[in-house]
């Protein structure tokens, strides 16, 4: 990139001097939008998030969240985690049955891309996730209580219109390879191996058998939010559950 | 007097930075590879139509309204939209993501394909990833600058007559430069609060993660300390890049390391697109000349 010999000089493609003087601000303005998520994302303890960034998130929030600019950048981090599908629980299943899995289903959902879709979709289905009802002590808090409603009434949206969605599929016979039998949509974890469990005991990556039925139950979700859960791909900021003003609660 | 000339110096040194004219060639393939990508990702919605768009698809009209309740989020495509209008929506963004790639009426077909590509990304928010923040960042970048100057048919067929050096092209370089740094230095950060980025096992995990694979990287268990090493160094450059990708000794091999790095995502952790496209967004850190040279479209190079 050829350096400018003085600001004072104007050579063919250069900013005349009162474009430069406006472009400046504008530019600082975007830079600022840009940081402002993840700002506020470092910064943020159980307590609060650090005044000044959270200040300019605030001023930022239009411009950057139309513009698509607010995300934490979040890659594998904090940590690689356990990765979650989405399965179809019919209601005549035998009790240990394992549920099918609708997505992400390398087979049925190519090219690759098309995959990664309905693969970050299901995570931010399991993300989505609130339990049916609280436990009593966390009905006490009344700004937890709060967020829950919301919360319970955004994962039952998504419910509803996934399941809505692959029945109307199934109907028309264009996706599933065996018709869906009456049931519900169930959330899916896959563990990840240890290495002494991948070398010692032969566990295979994609063996069914390893996949977990998440519960809905409240004690389960709560000692779940208690631990130091870790998910391989943090839910984007943009999504409402993450943001400052409906973080999800963790039981206290 | 001295604190004058000292704010003046930061100035000048501020707009030289921001604003010394510069040629578009780098940029050029970065449009080319943006606008392929983008028409691609475009391509893909297309194929699952009615399950991305319409009143019925898997994230309905509710889903969106309560996911975008509150925030800055707007988008004709509300979740009302009808099939037509996603598919004529989806067949103009893919056309202009062409356009783009191509380099004809570059002008107008590459912030068009970021305005579009944006009204599509509201709508599908939770299916998106890091490539779509990559793709739309870079897109928009592109948007401000002459990058139909050089590797374009706006060129071929003489419709750019006497392309010159250009500020924008400084600007948008500078702004995908350093959007880079914060997206390295924040991913880093964000790593450096995991423990299994310092125990060393977090490429084992990776490896581990099916969902992901697409290459089998397992292998790598069986040598623990070649896993950690990778571990440490891949926290360690993306914690330093915004660092030591500036000085021009240290620079070569940071963005070496980038494209290692990227093509072991794209190739083993099943995110080609997303591989691809960090590798691409750090061509701009390479100088213009290495793609001016080959430049078909440099006519008679007459630059």
């Amino acid at each position: 990139m050829k350096k400018e010999t003085s600001p004072e000089a104007s050579p063919p493609g250069a900013c005349p001097r009162i474009l430069r003087r406006v472009v400046s601000c504008l530019l600082i303005a975007h830079l600022l939008a840009f940081l402002a998520e993840p700002l506020a994302f470092f910064s943020r303890s159980d307590f609060q998030v650090a005044p000044e960034f959270l200040a300019i998130r605030r001023f930022a929030a239009p411009y950057a969240e139309w513009m698509y600019l607010d995300h934490g950048y979040f890659f594998f981090a904090p940590n690689p985690g356990p990765n979650h599908l989405v399965g179809w629980k019919p209601d005549a299943a035998k009790s240990g049955q394992l549920p099918d899995v609708l997505f992400p289903d390398r087979r049925q959902q190519w090219p690759r891309l098309r995959y990664h879709r309905y693969f970050m979709l299901s995570e931010f289905y399991n993300n989505s996730f609130a339990p049916t009802e609280l436990l009593p002590e966390d009905r006490q808090n009344p700004e937890f209580y709060q967020r829950w409603t919301q919360d319970r009434r955004f994962y039952d949206a998504l419910q509803r219109s996934i399941t809505h969605r692959f029945l109307a599929t199934n109907d028309s016979g264009s996706t599933q390879t065996t018709p869906l039998k009456p049931g519900q949509l169930v959330r899916l974890e896959r563990p990840l191996p240890s290495v002494d469990e991948y070398f010692s005991n032969g566990q295979r990556l994609d063996d069914s058998r390893r996949l977990i039925e998440l519960s809905d139950s409240p004690v389960q979700w709560a000692e779940e939010n208690r631990s130091d859960k870790i998910t391989s791909e943090q839910p984007d900021p943009a999504t409402p559950m993450e943001t400052e003003e409906s973080q999800k609660p963790i039981a206290p | 007097m001295q604190l004058f000339n000292f704010l003046k110096n930061i100035c000048g040194a501020f707009e030289s930075f921001f604003f010394a004219p510069s040629s578009a060639n780098m940029l050029a393939l970065i449009r080319i590879a943006t606008g392929a990508m983008l028409a691609y990702i475009h391509l893909i919605w297309l194929m699952d139509l009615k399950n991305f768009f319409g009143p019925d698809a898997l994230i309905n009209t509710e889903v969106l309204q309560l996911l975008h309740s509150g925030r800055w989020k707007w988008t004709y495509l509300n979740g009302n939209e009808s099939l037509l209008l996603a598919t004529l929506h989806e067949i103009a963004a893919m056309s202009c993501s062409v356009g783009m790639a191509l380099g004809i009426l570059t002008q107008f077909a590459t912030p068009a394909a970021w305005f579009l590509s944006l009204m599509t990304a509201h709508r599908l928010t939770p299916m998106l990833f890091g490539l779509d923040q990559i793709v739309l960042m870079l897109s928009l970048a592109l948007s401000l600058s002459r990058c139909g100057d050089a590797w374009s048919l706006d060129r071929k067929l003489g419709w750019i007559a006497n392309p010159s050096d250009s500020w924008r092209n400084t600007l948008a370089t500078r702004l995908i430069q350093i959007q880079l740094c914060a997206i390295y230095f924040f991913g880093g950060l964000g790593k450096a609060r995991g423990w299994m980025w310092w125990d060393g096992s977090a490429m084992w995990f990776a490896a581990a993660s099916y969902e992901y694979q697409s290459l089998d990287l397992t292998w790598i268990g069986r040598y623990p300390i070649l896993g950690s090493v990778f571990t440490h160094a891949t926290l360690l450059w993306e914690l330093s890049y915004a660092a030591l990708v500036w000085p021009k000794t240290t620079r070569p091999v940071v963005v070496l390391i980038a494209m290692l790095v990227h093509a072991g995502i794209a190739l083993f952790l099943g995110m080609i697109t997303f591989g691809a496209m960090m590798m691409v967004a750090n061509l701009a850190f390479l100088p213009a000349r290495f793609a001016e040279r080959y430049d078909p479209s440099n006519i008679g190079g007459e630059r």
